[in-house]
């Protein structure tokens, strides 16, 4: 148990390296990889994202803890089993089309990582055929977009259409970005708007019904 | 090796070059010299004139200007305050900055209904209460004035409620030499003994000559206790240009820097090297309504000119910020709280007071204390600037990161950001949906709930009973002797 909890105080700090050597430990130790993520990996990032929701800690930490979890991950990974992944969703994520300012994708990018999912990062500037496309190979269960310009804005709309005419109606979109908002959202049938990073994990959980 | 290189730059600001502060200084040794200023007081007068000053018409003195420039040589460059506990937490001089409340306002905005009501005793309490648990507020100060208390007894009651409920140092009033001297007793009381109240001062008394160029008895017998006891003072005048003074700035100017001046004579005079803090305000009379405003721009150039005619001579200097002509906390209020803590910072002023003032000094309003400290803050994080070493110039990160990445997941910045980025506690920085999601609230609204949560919360440090038992004898004392 005191290995568990070592892991668990290294994500909430953000030591990588601790988390590292704590999962490795603890494999050592023959503790279930369940119960390694579980209650160390996953928990500390349900509390590190907590605390950020309630501004005791910020960005820069939120992200060296996601480090600390993924440092852990990369030890668990090849011995999960399919029923072991607490967070089975997988995501598609990038800029819209023509937008390059990607600040704000990243920080959803990790902050998704963080909490488990598997992100599939598509970079800015991604046209709605590729977000499509790129969702349907990797059978995603979301496609999250963000905007800053409300020039670009308007070619999330596309994603939803395409994803209309290919018949996905399983894939769900999430969208977010500073000149976006739940009306817009209503307005082009997105599934859900993100107000900020730590909303838009929110609502991912929500949409897949976590 | 790099040479020459400052790593750490900072805002800089000064009004005055060499030549216009000795311009202005020399036509106030002209003001002392051939004017003289009018002394109400027997014992100050024959003080000045034992030591070479000319008296005329019975008070008014001619002060010489040797006089002036050993005053400025023996007055101390550095006044270190103590707080109830008898720790250093001040030190008064160079361009070190300190802020606190203000005195005497007779009026408050109930922090509840909102009416503007008189101030009374437990005002006091809540103002230092409030003041006590705000970081950025170094001293105290009575804030109200208690009209439930008698008047000849507000300023004992003051002191006693503000020393009971804060160990920060305590700037304070007295209506005359008889209720000072009550105040000295507790002051006594707390410390200990004469001795280590002289050691280890943790109160600055106010007092004012009064425009133009007179020194009341009230004031100057106050002046001379202070400096027979040791005890720190400021003494500083107010002057309304264009009727206690003249309309011209510079004229202004150098008349409430002879009236200060001649205060700083009396004072080394009666005891040499005593703690002084000296500056003035010189601001204008508003000509339609005939009210003083704290916050126009014409305060805030004389407030930066004295304050580099102080710095010349090298003497702890008094401040005037954080404060607003507004007779209700709103966007006024905002706006000059700003302005003059910025220019009270750069002014680099030492004893930096009225913090937390508003309707031109007669109005409290005890959730603008919150305001202050959340604006000093962010003025302190200005004031601070920033380094430039290799560091900080972060050559190594850009050249990690390359065009096109971003810095947010890098170990340079988690390293800095706290340090070298300041975050508002209470100011908005959300973004519109959360902003209207957490209720809409504005910073008037949080300031008011801060308060209410600060006065709920925040224990100030107890004093000890025994000498809590002696103030509440010298104020019984006092009340039976001073009401009579």
């Amino acid at each position: 148990m005191d290995t568990i909890k070592e892991i668990y105080t290294a994500v909430l700090e953000g030591k990588v390296e601790e988390a590292s050597t704590g999962v490795r430990k603890a494999l050592d130790s023959n503790i279930g990889v369940s119960e390694i993520l579980n209650k160390a990996l996953i928990s500390a990032m349900d509390l590190v994202g907590e605390k950020f929701g309630e501004g005791e800690i910020f960005i820069p930490q939120v992200l060296w803890s996601a480090k600390a979890m993924q440092a852990g991950m990369d030890f668990l990974k090849p011995l999960l089993a399919s029923s072991d992944r607490l967070e089975s969703g997988k995501i598609v994520i990038g800029t819209a089309k023509g937008d390059i300012h990607d600040i704000g994708k990243n920080l959803v990018a990790i902050m998704l990582e963080g909490a488990g999912f598997e992100v599939i990062d598509l970079g800015v500037d991604v046209s709605p055929e590729r977000f499509v496309q790129k969702a349907t190979e990797e059978k995603a269960h979301v496609i999250a977009m963000s905007a800053l310009l409300t020039t670009t804005m308007q070619s999330m709309g596309e994603v939803i259409t395409l994803l209309k005419e290919k018949n996905l109606p399983h894939v769900k979109v999430l969208i977010g970005g500073a000149p976006v908002d739940q009306a817009f959202c209503d307005e082009i049938g997105a599934h859900a708007y993100g107000t900020d990073a730590i909303d838009g994990v929110r609502k991912v959980k929500g949409l897949l019904g976590r | 090796m790099e040479t020459g290189l400052h790593h750490q730059c900072a805002p800089r600001f000064r009004l005055l070059d060499e030549s216009q502060i000795l311009r202005i200084h020399h036509t106030a040794l002209r003001i002392l010299n051939e004017v003289g200023v009018k002394v109400n007081f027997q014992k100050a007068v024959d003080l000045l004139g034992s030591h070479g000053a000319r008296v005329r018409d019975k008070n008014v003195v001619e002060i010489p200007s040797h006089l002036v420039e050993e005053a400025i040589q023996s007055a101390p460059s550095n006044v270190i305050l103590y707080n109830r506990e008898k720790e250093p937490v001040m030190e008064l001089g160079g361009r070190r900055i300190y802020f606190g409340t203000g005195t005497d306002l007779p009026k408050t905005v109930d922090l509840v209904t909102r009416e503007i009501r008189d101030t009374k005793a437990g005002d006091i309490v809540a103002s230092t209460v409030i003041s006590d648990a705000m970081p950025n507020i170094d001293f105290i100060a009575s804030y109200g004035l208690p009209r439930d208390i008698p008047p000849g007894l507000h300023y004992v009651r003051c002191f006693q409620l503000e020393v009971e409920n804060s160990v920060k140092p305590i700037f304070f009033t007295a209506g005359s030499l008889e209720d000072l001297k009550v105040i000295l007793d507790m002051a006594l009381a707390v410390a200990g003994s004469a001795d280590q109240l002289a050691r280890y001062p943790f109160l600055v008394q106010y007092s004012e000559p009064t425009s133009p160029l007179t020194h009341s008895e009230e004031a100057v017998s106050k002046l001379i206790c202070c400096a027979e006891n040791r005890v720190p003072i400021n003494y500083t005048p107010a002057l309304l240009a264009g009727s206690t003074g003249p309309v011209t700035l510079a004229g202004a100017l150098s008349v409430s820097l002879a009236e200060a001046l001649s205060g700083l004579v009396i004072h080394q005079l009666a005891n040499r090297g005593a703690p002084i803090i000296s500056g003035v305000v010189a601001t204008g009379m508003d000509m339609l309504r005939a009210t003083i405003s704290y916050t126009a721009p014409e305060f805030r150039l004389t407030h930066s000119a004295y304050a580099d005619i102080f710095h010349y001579y090298d003497l702890p200097i008094w401040g005037t910020a954080g404060c607003s002509d507004s007779q209700f906390p709103d966007l006024q209020a905002g706006a000059e709280y700003g302005f003059t803590l910025l220019n009270a910072a750069l002014d680099g002023c030492n004893l930096i007071h009225d913090c937390g003032y508003i309707g031109q000094g007669f109005v409290a309003s005890p959730e603008m204390i919150v305001f202050a400290d959340e604006v000093i803050a962010m003025v302190k994080r200005y004031m601070r600037g920033f380094e430039i070493d290799d560091e900080h110039l972060a050559m190594d990160v850009i050249r990690k990161v390359g065009p096109g990445g971003h810095f947010l997941s890098e170990k340079h910045t988690l390293d800095h950001f706290m340090k070298e980025h300041w975050r508002p506690s209470l100011f908005n920085r959300e973004n519109l949906p959360n902003w209207i999601k957490k209720g809409k609230k504005t910073v008037d609204q949080k300031l008011i709930e801060k308060a209410i949560e600060v006065l709920e919360k925040h224990k100030p440090k107890p004093l000890a009973r025994e000498i809590k038992a002696e103030l509440d004898r010298i104020w019984n004392e006092a009340e039976k002797k001073i009401r009579r």
